[in-house]
Parts: structure tokens; C-alpha cells; sequence
């Protein structure tokens, strides 16, 4: 193991600064929490000649929501996320996936927009929000726009960040009355624990009817995914314990998991239809919950 | 006075009958809390690396990238890189450089040949940790690759490249006991397996790291984190050709060690001492966790051949085991580790007809070495299924089959020896079962996917060293003119709580307050030779040594205050910091006056203590002879529900059951118990090190995964059974590695029983098991 070669670090104060230092700065990084970019670097995985440490700019640290949007600063913390009561009342998806992220320290320094960037295929918080349909805010000295949160990611720990562009918000149509939501996360133990696969999954019913699915897996291909097929099966229909077996089943024949040191490809494929089948018979019977 | 309280003669476990007068015990047997508590939660405890100043140089090793090959080493350009001060090589050892601990096949630093990823080539000591990576690569081997082994049958081929001289199997052991071919022409059923388990790294949180000052000409002080600082002066000394009055070792308190820090203790340390006496300044070497995981040694893995045959009565009649233990690049450990294997390869029942034999071989793959358990974990694991099976062979319970066949007083071991007392087997079998309500939980049954299994295992551990193997220890006590005591041992404080352990001790022979007495940290140019800690000794033989310390200072302290008193001895009582007239209780004078007495007086102050345990022999043809002065028993009965989905196995709840001979405290042994049971469901279910052409693919805590705290399951209150060995202080056993070995089987069995599928091989992870029942489907 190497030390950690070294490098410069600028803490601005401001996101208007951050991204003046990131546009400036020849092979420079944001850092936010460090708890992945930090191993990385030690590693040698990744390099950088500065730093830009993105924890002094509080103007990206906020949960809101407003016109049934809720909205979410990058650099908020998973710990943040677990105290906010907004999140816990109206997207417990968000809160159970952030509970289950690392130990206390690590979601006292782990952010949301970090956890995003990093790209992992495993990242806890991205199955619920591709689940919740959220967008990303990119920012830059010439701007901000708005991409669907599934195009952040590029591939294997690869977002598709420009050069001098900062993930600055996350935010997504609060969820409605009708609406249940389920996280499952397989892990090789029970805490601090990377997942084996992750799954959420939203359910919005109308009388009986799913008007709405949506279901997103990680781990289980080379970006956090959604399972169209697997959705349109249930959209339109009257739920049934069949129908989600089958739409569950679809999300296996959908999958495209890798071997690695954590599970087979095989296991996976296999625990992505029970984690699943088990995330829609949860979200349904609290989407039913929530109807009466 | 003082003859008395030789060891060979006195009862330990009478002193409070027959010396002390009391009814009861003052701190003995009563949970305390531990006079190293706060600290420790405080994080104001200091541990090596604590220690160490800005300034130090710091010294990395240059290890082998090759898993076997002739090398030559060229470190000229290392010497060039800016900041580097020294590189050192073989050449550079001014002592020896074999290091083997039981056998000659380990240099210190590899010169000519390497035998594992990871073997030490050189020391490259800098003024800073990057000129220090930097010279590391900057150092030119030149590798001549050899054929490489990795595993047991290639090692075992004729063919195989040898890793050291005398070819690969590095030692063998055999016991002969009785007629095993006969045994089993009285078996009714018979069961025959090869159990299989794999490396275990200890993870313990502080990983290896050692600060070195030279101390003028010809001395040199070292500080470390260690489990055996005599151990390491002798490998200091060694390795720089020095006496071993030149060299002083420090125990700093050390972060965990299960084992790991016996082996590494003394080749980190003699790797800073080197780097230090060369530089003429400090210098420190820590570990990093990668460095930890890969290159350390770990438990050694083992495959055993086991096949048992029972009769219709349920007795045992014959074992016939055949075990091969892993031994990596060096043998390290392994002779002893093998032949405690050998030794206990029966489980703790008596068995008439055993023949027994072992061999360790080397492979190309990083060494194995001390762990918690020491060989016991994985022959019980094997021993422990293979009882299982005997009883669903029978159609008995396996926990009325054990009872037919568990050592009881009188009964002889594998190797022939007489159990004459001290042997609870039986009590911590029945309590765990009826603890657990044994019956009642084996028709727990199934809930949607989940599926609940109970299973017990049983276990006996030989305590300290076995064989003929000297084995003494010794503890000084100094009664300091304020009346505090400053206590010595050169047991270690590894998290365990063994040195508080002994000052209980001395608080209940001498009556002092125990926050008055002081334990100071292991130094080997103050502190007696106490022997190692481990082999679970640190209480029972250093404890006893304490205790022969406080006897003889106690006996002074009564004299003394007898005459100040003015009553006979016999009315003399000491208790909570003063000496009383136990017929007049207002007669009294403090610690502090009496200390002061004894100074005036000329009376010595100070007592030293010292214990060997009673003689052993055994004899090497047949393996039979007295193998281990005395065994500590467990059971544990766990309960687990397996989700047949997914295959995950949760441990829902632990009974474990221990005769510990006496509990010096009760709380500690929940600690140790509590902790077994967290390492044994990792070695159990999860831990799994990938080793892949002899490298380490996962070195570190993300993808080596050890139990959390969310997988501890809920542990019963210990059943804690008494039956008091004789020869040791208030007749204590050792605790620490007894703890971990009946929870293997015992999860296994419980999977089993859950499950119907056994399993062989460990870990038992959830994809393996999610495999094992996918296959089973129709």
C-alpha cells in the first residue's frame, strides 16, 4: 500500500467558486465526503493534482420540497438524509437506502452527490431514486442543466460529468397517496455491508390498477438500472402474486451481473428475481396501506 | 513459611478454605469493572503507534512479488532515491537470520529465494513515508521463477518443486491408541467424511507495528504490539547477535490479537530494532491493513479425513482421522498446531480404539499460525459433524449420543491420559441443552421461506503448551510505602483482561482495594518472565504465579501486623486496605502504616512469584502420555434460520456452557464469550479469503468480511460450570480459546438440522448454501 500522493486542496465557500476552481485547475477533482475518492487515490485508481472539497459550500446541503418536488443538495449526507423527517415521512424508499449505506462515520461523511458520482453499479441511493424518477441538476460556469438521473451514469465507477461540471441537486415528484415504495438490499452480511444486489421498486395504484411501476436494480449490470419490461408487465393491471412472480422473473432474464469477489453472476441473476418478487409484494401491500 | 506454597504442592483451588478464612470471596468470582475500562473507552489508552514521535525514520519491507523463485537483489538504485538512509538485506543481519519458530525454514529476509507473495527481501528505512514507497519500487529483484505449489496435492506430488529442504511435508504426527480395525468390527454404523476449512485472518483492529530506539552501544529498547515480549527479546536479540540483556522490550497495549501477534510480535519488532541499531536513531515499521491481511500469517487450513463407527448402544467405538493442515511458506506453528489437532481429534469423548495422523505441508501461499483455537476449531468442526452423524445413523438425539460418550472424571483421553478432576464436560452439555430446551426447540419448523434449525457442539481444549514443554510462569508484587501495590506480569493485556485477572487475584489473598493495585505494562528489563500469553494460560498460569506473589507478601503483611497488633497471626485478617484482629475488628492498622513497618523492619517489600505446572510426558511412537496438564469444556447449543431463497443464515440465538474451573469474573468470560461467538459465525459463514496463484485478492475489510455488530446474535448468560482445577490459583482454566470452538459445529449442525444439507467445508456463505438448495430441487 502506498501513501496517499499528495495534492492540493482548495476549499471554496461558494458553488460559483467551486466551479471557477474546477474550470481553472488543470487535473482537478471535487471531494466531498472522500469516503470513496480517498481509496481511490490511495489506490492509484484515480489521480488528481487538486482538490476541490466541495464541504465548505453550504449551499448545497438541503432537503426541500417545493411544488410537490422534493429537492436534494449534492453534498447533503446520508446521515443528513436519515434525520430529515421530510424524507422519512414522504420518501421512506430514500431513508431505508440511506440507513443501510456504511457505518455511522461513514454516513456522517458520505453525501448524496458523491454516492451519485462515484458511479459504483452498487450504490445504495441510486436504485431509489431511478425508482422515484429523480433528475440531476449539472452545473457549470456556463450554466445548469437538467439530465435524467439514469444518464449520470456511464458505466463502472465512469458518470458522465464534462469537465468542470458539478452534480449540484437530485430532486423528484414527491411521491403521491397510492403510491408504496420498497428497498432490499442483499449483502454478504447484515451491516456495513457493500451490496451483493439492491432493489427498488414504486408503486402507484389506482383502485386496485398499477398505474405506475418502476423498478431499479444495482449490481446487477454496469450502471444502476430500470427494468422497462418488467414495469410494463405490471402497468395497467390489477396486481396479483403471479403477475409480480412474473414481472420478477423478467428482471432476471433482464439483468446482466458479473462474477466478482463479493458473488457469482449466477447468484445474482437468481437473487435479483427474490429481491424483487420481494420489493413489489412490499411496495404493494403498503401502496394498498396507503390507498385505504 | 514460603515452602509451603510451592507450586507442586499447594492446592490452589483450597486457598480460600484453608488460608484465607473466609466465607466468601471479596472480589473473586463477582463481575468487577475492568481498572483498564475507561481508558479504553476514553481512547486515551496508548497503543504502539501512539508512541511513536515525528522524526522516526520509518522503515518499509520490500516484499516478493513472486510466489516461488531464486532471487538477486540490487538495492544501489533504492540507496539513490532522496530521503532513503538505508536498505537493508540479508547481508545486512548482524546476528542470524534463520527465524523459524519451530523449525529452521524461515530467513528473516529472504537473500536467495523467496516462497510467497509477499516474503521480506529487504527493509528500505527513509526520512518520509514517500521517499519510502519510492525506494521500495526503486529496489531490483531479479526473480528465476520455481515451480509453484498451491495446494495440498500439488505440494504432495513426488514431482513437486520442494519449497525447503527435506522436501514438503514438514512434520508428521501419529497416536496410536487401542485397536482402531477392531473398533470398528464392533461398530454398528459408520460414517467417513473429509471436512475441509480454510484460512482465517485475525482483523484485528491494530495492525502489526513496532517503534525501536537504540539506546547508546549495545542496547536497544523496543516498543510493540506483541503477545509475548520475552519471545520477541529473544528474536530481537537473535536476529542482531546480542545478548539478551542488551535488548528491552515493551508491550504497549496491544489492539487485538487472537493468535496473529505471537508470530508477527517478534519479526516486526526485530525488524525496527534492526533498522534503529543500523541508523543509530528511532525508527518505526507499521503495518498498512493491506500489508496485515495478505503477508501475516493466518489460521492454517486444513482437510481431515474422518471415519468414526458407533455401536447400537451409541458408544464410540473407533476414530480413524487423517489430517493434513496447510502450513504456507514456513512451518511457523505447525508442529505444535498439528499435534494439538492430532491430540483432540476424537472431541472431547472417550474413545477406547483411535489411531490418529497428521502432516503438515508447505505450499506457496502466504504461512498460517496462531489463531484463537489453535487446530481445535477445525478438528472439532470435523469431529463435532461426525458425531451428528453417527447419532442420525442410530436414529439417536445427538445430544443423548454425546452424553453416552463425553469424558468424565476417570475418563482417559485419545492419548491415554486419566482425567482424575476438572472435567464438566457433561454439566455444560446438560445446561446448554435444557438451557436452549433442547426438545422443544428441534420442531421449530418453517415460516414462509425461512427456516429455523437448532444444533450443539461440544468442545475441550488443552490448556498452555502440551507435550513435555516446560511450562512455568512469574509475576513480582512490590507493597509501596503508601500501601499500593505495583504488580509485574509479562502476560499480556490483548483486550482479553488477563493482567486484571491476576491483580483479582492478588486483591483476594492480600485483601487490598483492587483499584490500589497497579499493573504495569510488560517490560522485559522489570517484568518477570511470565512465558507467552497464549495457549489460554495468561489467567491460569500467570494468574497463579500472582498468586504465589500475594502468598508470600501476605504472609510477611501478617507478621508484621500480627506483632503491631499484638494478637497471633492466625487472628490476623486482611481485608479492604488494612490488617484486622478478626476478634476484635476495631484493632486495625491501614496498608499505608503496615507498609511503612515492614520497611522499617528490613521485612521485603517486594515478592516474587513463580509456577510450573505439574510435569507432563508423552511418548513419540504412539502419541499417549500426558498431553496437557488440564482441559477447559464448552458447549453451545445455536439456534439459525436459514432463508432458503436466499440462502443467508441468520444466527438467532447462542446457549453456550463452560466449566471454566472457577471464574475469576464472570463478566470477562461473557466478554470472551461474546466475542467468540461473533469470530466463529465469521469463520463459520462469511469469512472467505480469496487467494489466487498464491496473491491475496481481497486484503482489507471491504471485501474480507467479518461479522458486524448487526450479526451478533443474542447470547444466553453463560452457564458457567466450576469444577476447580487443582493446581492453579483458586483453581481457574483458561477461557479465551475454549470459547470459539463448540460455536463452529454448533452453527453447522444447526444448518443441518434446518436444512437437512451438510456442509464440509466452510464458509458456509449464502451463495453456497442458496447452490447446495437449488440442487437438492427435484
Amino acid at each position: 500500500m502506498r501513501p496517499i500522493p499528495s495534492f492540493s486542496l482548495h476549499r471554496p465557500k461558494t458553488l460559483s467558486e467551486a466551479l471557477e476552481l474546477l474550470q481553472a485547475l488543470e487535473d482537478a477533482r471535487p471531494i466531498a465526503g472522500g469516503t470513496d475518492l480517498l481509496v481511490l487515490l490511495r489506490d492509484g485508481a484515480v489521480s488528481a493534482k487538486h482538490l476541490i472539497d466541495l464541504g465548505g459550500v453550504h449551499e448545497l446541503q438541503y432537503i426541500r420540497e417545493e411544488n410537490d418536488e422534493i429537492r436534494i443538495g449534492a453534498a447533503t449526507t446520508h446521515a443528513q438524509l436519515l434525520r430529515s423527517e421530510l424524507i422519512a415521512e414522504k420518501t421512506p424508499l430514500l431513508h431505508e437506502a440511506a440507513a443501510s449505506i456504511g457505518s455511522v462515520q461513514i454516513r456522517n461523511r458520505g453525501t448524496l452527490g458523491g454516492n451519485l458520482c462515484n458511479a459504483s453499479p452498487a450504490a445504495d441511493t441510486a436504485p431509489p431514486l431511478l425508482a422515484l424518477n429523480a433528475e440531476a441538476a449539472v452545473a457549470s460556469t456556463g450554466g445548469t442543466r437538467i439530465i435524467p438521473l439514469g444518464d449520470l451514469f456511464a458505466g463502472p465507477k465512469m458518470n458522465s460529468l464534462r469537465p468542470g461540471e458539478l452534480l449540484t441537486e437530485i430532486r423528484f415528484p414527491t411521491p403521491p397517496a397510492g403510491s408504496g415504495t420498497s428497498f432490499q438490499k442483499l449483502g454478504r452480511r447484515r451491516g456495513l455491508t457493500l451490496a451483493v444486489i439492491n432493489v427498488a421498486v414504486y408503486l402507484c395504484l389506482e383502485g386496485g390498477v398499477c398505474r405506475e411501476a418502476r423498478i431499479a436494480l444495482g449490481a446487477v449490470a454496469a450502471t444502476p438500472i430500470r427494468m422497462p419490461a418488467a414495469e410494463e408487465m405490471l402497468e395497467g393491471r390489477q396486481l396479483s402474486g403471479e403477475l409480480i412472480e412474473a414481472a420478477a422473473s423478467a428482471c432476471r432474464d433482464q439483468v446482466r451481473p458479473i462474477d466478482d469477489i463479493r458473488a457469482s453472476a449466477e447468484y445474482r441473476r437468481e437473487m435479483a428475481y427474490v429481491l424483487t418478487r420481494r420489493a413489489l409484494m412490499d411496495a404493494w401491500e403498503r401502496a394498498r396501506r396507503d390507498t385505504l | 513459611m514460603i515452602e509451603l506454597w510451592d507450586g507442586a504442592s499447594m492446592e490452589y483451588d483450597k486457598i480460600l478454605e484453608n488460608l484465607l478464612g473466609r466465607d466468601d470471596y471479596l472480589v473473586v468470582g463477582h463481575s468487577v469493572v475492568r481498572t483498564d475500562a475507561l481508558e479504553k473507552a476514553l481512547g486515551r489508552a496508548r497503543f504502539t503507534a501512539d508512541y511513536i514521535p515525528k522524526g522516526t525514520a520509518v522503515v518499509k519491507v520490500v516484499r516478493s512479488s513472486q510466489p516461488h523463485a531464486r532471487i538477486k537483489v540490487d538495492v544501489k538504485a533504492a540507496l539513490g532515491v532522496p530521503g532513503v538512509l538505508a536498505v537493508l538485506t540479508a547481508a545486512d543481519v548482524p546476528g542470524h537470520n534463520q527465524i523459524g519458530y519451530a523449525l529452521p525454514d524461515q530467513p528473516f529476509l529472504n537473500g536467495e529465494k523467496v516462497h510467497y507473495i509477499g516474503d521480506p527481501i529487504a527493509l528500505v528505512c527513509a526520512e518520509k513515508e514517500y521517499a519510502a514507497a519510492e525506494a521500495v519500487d526503486a529496489v531490483e529483484v531479479e526473480y528465476d521463477p520455481l515451480p509453484a505449489s498451491f495446494t495440498l496435492d500439488a505440494a504432495l506430488q513426488p514431482d513437486a518443486e520442494p519449497i525447503h529442504e527435506g522436501g514438503n511435508v514438514a512434520v508428521t504426527t501419529r497416536i496410536r491408541k487401542g485397536d482402531a480395525e477392531r473398533g470398528f468390527s464392533a461398530a454398528e454404523v459408520e460414517v467417513e467424511d473429509t471436512y475441509e476449512t480454510p484460512y482465517q485472518e485475525h482483523m484485528y483492529l491494530e495492525p502489526e507495528a513496532a517503534y525501536a530506539v537504540p539506546e547508546g552501544a549495545g542496547k536497544v529498547t523496543v516498543v510493540g504490539t506483541m503477545q509475548s515480549p520475552f519471545l520477541v527479546r529473544e528474536k530481537v536479540a537473535h536476529v542482531l547477535g546480542w545478548n539478551l540483556s542488551q535488548v528491552r522490550i515493551i508491550q504497549a497495549l496491544t489492539g487485538g490479537a487472537f493468535g496473529g501477534k505471537d508470530d508477527m510480535g517478534p519479526l516486526v519488532c526485530a525488524k525496527a530494532a534492526l533498522a534503529a541499531v543500523k541508523l543509530g536513531r528511532p525508527a518505526a515499521l507499521v503495518f498498512d491493513r493491506d500489508e496485515s491481511v495478505a503477508y501475516t500469517p493466518k489460521r492454517f487450513p486444513a482437510r481431515i479425513r474422518y471415519r468414526s463407527g458407533a455401536d447400537g448402544e451409541g458408544r464410540i467405538t473407533a476414530v480413524e482421522v487423517d489430517i493434513t493442515v496447510d502450513c504456507g511458506a514456513y512451518a511457523n506453528r505447525a508442529p505444535f498446531w498439528l499435534w494439538r489437532m492430532t491430540a483432540h481429534a476424537a472431541g472431547p469423548y472417550e474413545v477406547e480404539n483411535a489411531s490418529v495422523d497428521g502432516r503438515a505441508v508447505y505450499t506457496n501461499k502466504v504461512f498460517g499460525g496462531s489463531f484463537r483455537g489453535f487446530g481445535d476449531v477445525a478438528i472439532h468442526f470435523a469431529a463435532e459433524s461426525q458425531v451428528d452423524r453417527l447419532a442420525e445413523e442410530l436414529g439417536m438425539d445427538p445430544v443423548e449420543f454425546r452424553l453416552r460418550n463425553v469424558l468424565r472424571p476417570g475418563s482417559r483421553t485419545t492419548c491415554d491420559q486419566l482425567l482424575d478432576h476438572s472435567v464438566g464436560m457433561e454439566e455444560c452439555l446438560r445446561g446448554a441443552a435444557e438451557a436452549a430446551g433442547w426438545k422443544r426447540g428441534r420442531e421449530l419448523g418453517r415460516k414462509g421461506s425461512r427456516v429455523r434449525g437448532v444444533g450443539v457442539g461440544c468442545a475441550y481444549h488443552g490448556i498452555s503448551t502440551s507435550r513435555s514443554t516446560p511450562d512455568w510462569s512469574a509475576a513480582s508484587l512490590i507493597l509501596n510505602q503508601d500501601g499500593s501495590f505495583t504488580y509485574r506480569t509479562g502476560i499480556c493485556e490483548l483486550g482479553q483482561g488477563s493482567p486484571v485477572g491476576h491483580a483479582k487475584i492478588v486483591a483476594e489473598i492480600i485483601g487490598a482495594p483492587l483499584s490500589s493495585i497497579r499493573i504495569e505494562v510488560p517490560d522485559t528489563d522489570s517484568t518477570p518472565n511470565a512465558k507467552p500469553t497464549h495457549g489460554s494460560r495468561g489467567l491460569m498460569l500467570g494468574g497463579t504465579a500472582a498468586a504465589d506473589a500475594a502468598l508470600k507478601l501476605r504472609q510477611r503483611m501478617i507478621s508484621v501486623a500480627a506483632e503491631m497488633l499484638g494478637c497471633p497471626e492466625a487472628d490476623v485478617d486482611l481485608r479492604e486496605g488494612r490488617a484486622f484482629n478478626r476478634q476484635d475488628p476495631s484493632e486495625e492498622v491501614s496498608f499505608a502504616e503496615l507498609a511503612e513497618e515492614l520497611y522499617v523492619r528490613g521485612v521485603s517489600p517486594a515478592a516474587y512469584g513463580f509456577y510450573t505446572s505439574p510435569r507432563r510426558f508423552y511418548d513419540p511412537e504412539t502419541g499417549l502420555g500426558v498431553n496437557y496438564s488440564v482441559y477447559t469444556f464448552a458447549a453451545s447449543v445455536v439456534e439459525v434460520e436459514v432463508d432458503t431463497e436466499t440462502g443467508q443464515v441468520d444466527v438467532v440465538k447462542v446457549w453456550p456452557a463452560m466449566d471454566v474451573g472457577r471464574a475469576i469474573d464472570p463478566l470477562m468470560i461473557e466478554g470472551q464469550i461474546h466475542g467468540a461467538v461473533s469470530q466463529g459465525i465469521g469463520f463459520t459463514l462469511m469469512e472467505r479469503l480469496v487467494v489466487e496463484d498464491g496473491l491475496v485478492l481481497n486484503p482489507n475489510f471491504k471485501d474480507y468480511v467479518v461479522p458486524s455488530a448487526l450479526d451478533t446474535p443474542e447470547v444466553a448468560e453463560t452457564i458457567i460450570v466450576e469444577e476447580p482445577y487443582r493446581h492453579s490459583a483458586f483453581g481457574a482454566k483458561g477461557v479465551g480459546e475454549p470459547a470459539i470452538i463448540s460455536i463452529v459445529p454448533a452453527i453447522a449442525n444447526a444448518i443441518h438440522n434446518a436444512t437437512g444439507l451438510r456442509f464440509n467445508t466452510l464458509p458456509i456463505t449464502a451463495e453456497r448454501l442458496y447452490a447446495a438448495l437449488r440442487r437438492r430441487k427435484p
